[in-house]
């Protein structure tokens, strides 16, 4: 062996685990699972205690589904209180998902091809909304519906506020979508005989629909957690939901029925979120693009 | 645009139009409505009720300057949360960027396995509820809860955690809000190439210096983005401390939050809504600045 | 519905600034730019009605006719707006099932949130529960409307004072009938506290660095303000004196800060019997309402109540009444009759509430002896004479509000 290459080897073996560029960096793995355990062990203990047979979260007292199903007046199933917040969320959710959604992706095809000051003044604008701290957004419209336009506070006021708050996410996801794809396709669409119209419809839509399917996912989640805005709207009882009564019973006595609750909204968004990711799947055999990075996308 | 292909020059707009009239009506709207609750008039007769006024020439500023004085004159009793508000936020944030970036980087280019798997499990808290994770988080802190046993031979047994502790509160808007620290990050740092990398240490750079030469700046766009997601949205934070801290935690969004009940208090709220609004805002514009100048850069 | 003579400014301008946007007319642009204050048409000014005291009863003005007798009973949801935990739900499903309705209860966490609620109609209320020092303001912005006393019979039930004349601040019982009656004192331990040293140390227990990270206070300023005004030996808690008003934030502030006192609402039910606090300012339905919720292990006489001596301490009661914006309001007048009712009323408080109901047929002496309060509890039973001697908070007036109001903000931006 030449005396370079003697050199290099004895350098690596002497500076041993801490030579090799390529290591598997322990510290880094350490942190990474600690976080992980930090993040979700609390949630996986949470939905555990939802079939606690007494009324702790942190003392066990035995395995029951009274929580669920049994117990005649505290029970998810029994209690009308928490059917009719979970009723209310979902249907805000589905609601704010149909409206959102379609108005933020017309508005990020839009806003890409759009040049000029006004197309920056849109976009300030929507960013702004993106960062704005919710308690911000909700207060505001809480003054808005109560002096100027009279919109009755509840699930109207509720859906409007969401709506507002949520517009961003599809905006954001589609456009760096529509970043990576380019005006390419469209026109070659055009070029062959294809209307404006029908190349978007036939060329475009297709193109971000995993986006659209990420952003459908994101709202719909981002919805059934939203807590501050359908508080600050909020205009009794039939207009509570889950998130509120979570909220209202960990500053109340809670028993584990919020904790089966909580299981019911996390189990469902998961489900949509699986959901969303089948269907793209299915509807995008070809592409091989990173799509699912569009889930990723904030 | 360069193509072949005309289009009117409505045409694009239009597609904006929607979403515009809504954020006018929905968003900058009650931006002027919250200025003229917050320059406009109480009716003590009503149970506090606001009086707006719409005109500019008819605001009157005694309520509004009677909340801002509260920030730094007399008792100043604002200034205690609003230096916690700024500390807790910091903290959180730079916690939030520290660990997030370990844990990105580490996902995005040291695994391969177990990336897919990894991955799910970081995106798994933005689908999972916030209020559920700190609910949860709640029960494991309480008094003589799992957490003092754990921490009992540390003598932190009898520590009651949610007695208005700064660590709690600190800890728990990390909990909150580090995935949406995280996945820009992982994005960044998984589209950077190896090859660059290799680079790098083709011309001598050890680790250490491939990471701070080449990763991290390659990082930067995504470290803004995560901060500014990350820091705006927590100045207004309230339900974070009322699951998990007192009244000697409070921030800023508990000051407001604590006006709904008062009398004459939504005034109170749209002059507090107004200053943290301007607080929040100066980060932001420097956040677009930035964005914009990274733009033109990149195109 | 309300009649649009009914409208007061505020609305107006609300319905004319939302038609402006929708239709504009001349008219409606012009009132919505008019600076409020000056003439706009629709409007009225309402009489002024004094505050009541107990020296000075008020006979509430009828703002408007109560409904018809024989208006037929709607078809529901019946909305019920009040305290958390405050009522039995088994009692309010069996008049459910009686009248064929569905009730839904709504919960405000203390007074104010209740009253600006209801007073910017975020909740439409069928039912309310108001403490009786807002009452004057709610009659006078036609919140709360006159009770048709045709439908509700069971009045009788009610110790005759409140009937005839009635209570000082309805006399009459033109607008409320009672719910329950309560007296202000300190809910404590009786396994970490004896019965001598509460009663020896009194308010001070609140303040006592032994019960450091084990105190609970009121998470409201009216209860909470008046306590420490009590504690610090003035007996004036409807004061509008700054310096009592800062000596009691003071005195809130340092428990806070040394002994890390929290503010709760539920403290005393919720938490005291599973042993989260030690002592905890209390109403006396809430001590007895406790052994409800004590964990399986624990003996219902660790729960101890100490109420300071006659004329030391407060008394009040709340009310129901019916709001003007009630959807079902026949119903609610049922509802109210109901909980009326001798035996539901008692059902209620004996095996639910804690909460004592001003019934005639309910003998103080006795309630120990049945059972119903028990027997380490014999200062939270209420009987009529303490409503002669014993403090009665009143409304304050607007610039009194404000200073406690500031005081509590303080307290709540935790120095």
């Amino acid at each position: 062996m030449s005396v370079a290459l003697e050199t290099r080897v004895e350098a690596t073996q002497a500076e041993g685990y801490f030579g090799n560029p390529w290591r598997r960096p322990r510290i880094l793995q350490a942190i990474t699972a600690g976080y992980l355990l930090w993040s979700l062990l609390p949630v996986v203990v949470a939905v555990i205690y939802s079939f606690n047979a007494g009324r702790s979260r942190i003392v066990w007292q035995g395995f029951s589904l009274r929580w669920w199903t049994d117990d005649p007046t505290d029970s998810i199933l029994h209690d009308p209180a928490m059917r009719s917040a979970m009723t209310q969320t979902y249907k805000l959710a589905i609601l704010t998902v149909l409206i959102a959604v379609p108005i933020g992706t017309l508005f990020a095809i839009g806003i890409d091809r759009w040049h000029g000051r006004p197309a920056r003044g849109a976009n300030f604008t929507m960013l702004l909304s993106f960062v704005v701290p919710e308690i911000i957004l909700g207060v505001s419209l809480y003054i808005l519906f109560t002096n100027l336009i009279s919109i009755p506070l509840g699930t109207p006021a509720q859906l409007l506020g969401l709506t507002t708050f949520q517009l961003s996410y599809p905006v954001v996801i589609v456009r760096a979508r529509l970043l990576t794809i380019g005006p390419e396709y469209e026109e070659a669409a055009m070029d062959l005989g294809a209307a404006p119209g029908q190349a978007i419809r036939r060329i475009l839509l297709p193109l971000i629909a995993p986006a659209v399917m990420a952003s459908v996912a994101l709202v719909f989640a981002d919805v059934v957690d939203d807590f501050v805005t359908v508080q600050a709207l909020q205009a009794g009882a039939s207009s509570e939901t889950l998130a509120i009564k979570i909220y209202s019973a960990s500053r109340a006595s809670p028993t584990p029925e919020i904790n089966a609750a909580a299981t019911v909204m996390l189990v469902t968004t998961l489900l949509v979120v699986a959901g969303g990711l089948l269907i793209y799947r299915r509807f995008n055999r070809g592409q091989t693009v990173a799509g699912a990075s569009d889930f990723m996308q904030i | 645009m360069q193509s072949g292909v005309w289009y009117p020059r409505w045409y694009w707009p239009s597609f904006t139009i929607t979403g515009i009239v809504w954020l006018t009506v929905l968003f900058v709207l009650p931006a002027y409505v919250v200025l003229s609750v917050a320059f406009g008039a109480v009716d003590f007769e009503h149970f506090g009720q606001p009086v707006p006024y719409y005109a500019p020439w008819w605001w009157s500023f005694s309520t509004f300057n009677e909340t801002l004085t509260q920030f730094y004159q007399g008792s100043a009793i604002y200034q205690a949360p609003l230096i916690r508000t700024f500390v807790y936020v910091s903290s959180a944030s730079v916690i939030c960027l520290v660990l997030g970036y370990a844990v990105a980087y580490f996902t995005a280019r040291c695994t391969s396995k177990n990336k897919g798997l990894i991955l799910v499990l970081l995106v798994a808290p933005l689908w999972i509820s916030y209020l559920m994770r700190i609910y949860a988080w709640q029960g494991l802190l309480d008094a003589g809860g799992p957490l003092n046993v754990v921490l009992d031979p540390f003598g932190f047994g009898d520590t009651d955690f949610l007695s208005g502790l700064h660590i709690t509160v600190i800890l728990g808007l990390v909990y909150g809000y580090i995935p949406f620290m995280i996945l820009p990050l992982y994005a960044s740092l998984d589209r950077i190439q190896e090859s660059l990398l290799e680079a790098g240490r083709d011309l001598g750079a050890n680790g250490r210096q491939t990471f701070w030469r080449v990763t991290f700046p390659l990082s930067r766009p995504a470290i803004l983005t995560g901060i500014v997601i990350v820091t705006l949205p927590m100045f207004g934070d309230y339900y974070t401390n009322d699951l998990l801290g007192s009244s000697k935690t409070s921030m800023f969004g508990n000051l407001i939050s604590a006006q709904r009940e008062f009398t004459g208090g939504s005034t109170r709220m749209a002059s507090l809504v107004l200053i943290l609004s301007v607080i929040v805002m100066v980060p932001m514009m420097y956040y677009l600045r930035e964005t914009r100048r990274a733009a033109e850069r990149g195109a | 519905m309300r009649h649009p003579k009914d409208m007061n400014r505020r609305q107006f301008l609300t319905r004319a600034g939302g038609a402006a946007l929708a239709v504009p007319s001349l008219g409606a642009i012009l009132a919505a730019c008019s600076k409020p204050g000056e003439t706009v048409s629709g409007s009225e000014s309402p009489s002024d009605i004094p505050i009541a005291t107990l020296e000075n009863p008020v006979t509430l003005p009828m703002n408007r006719d109560p409904i018809a007798a024989d208006t037929p009973p709607e078809s529901g949801p019946l909305v019920l707006y009040n305290w958390a935990d405050y009522i039995w739900k088994k009692k309010v499903n069996e008049f459910a099932e009686e009248w064929g309705v569905d009730v839904e209860i709504t919960t405000f966490n203390n007074m104010e949130e209740g009253i600006q609620k209801v007073s910017n109609g975020q909740v439409e209320a069928d039912v309310f529960v108001p403490t009786t020092n807002y009452l004057r303001r709610l009659v006078k912005d036609d919140l709360v409307q006159p009770l048709q006393k045709e439908l509700v019979p069971n009045i009788s039930s009610v110790w005759p004072s409140y009937s005839d004349p009635g209570p000082y601040y309805d006399v009459g019982w033109r607008y409320t009938v009672p719910y329950t009656i309560y007296t202000w004192g300190v809910a404590y331990r009786r396994d970490r506290v004896s019965d001598d040293e509460a009663a020896s140390q009194g308010w001070d227990a609140l303040w006592n660095n032994e019960n450091a990270e084990a105190i609970s206070l009121y998470d409201s300023y009216g209860d909470t303000i008046a306590v420490a005004i009590l504690r610090n030996g003035s007996l004036e808690v409807n004061t509008g004196d700054e310096a009592l008003i800062t000596a009691a934030k003071d005195a809130i502030l340092q428990t806070i800060n040394e002994n890390k006192a929290r503010l709760t609402i539920n403290g005393v039910y919720a938490k005291l019997p599973a042993g989260d606090f030690t002592v905890a300012e209390s109403w006396s339905g809430d001590i007895v309402g406790a052994q409800w919720y004590l964990p399986k292990d624990v003996e219902w006489d660790v729960l101890g109540y100490w109420r300071p001596p006659n004329g030391q301490t407060m008394i009040g009661n709340d009310t129901l009444a019916i709001p003007t914006a009630a959807k079902n309001p026949r119903l609610a007048h049922e509802f109210i009759n109901f909980f009326l009712d001798e035996e539901v009323g008692y059902d209620n408080f004996r095996y639910w509430n804690g909460y004592q109901p001003p019934f005639s047929s309910i003998d103080p002496e006795r309630l120990i002896d049945d059972g119903v309060v028990p027997p380490n509890l014999p200062m939270a039973v209420v009987t009529e004479d303490m409503f002669k001697e014993d403090l009665t908070p009143y409304e304050l007036v607007p610039e009194v509000d404000l200073l406690w109001q500031q005081a509590w903000t303080e307290i709540k931006a935790g120095a």
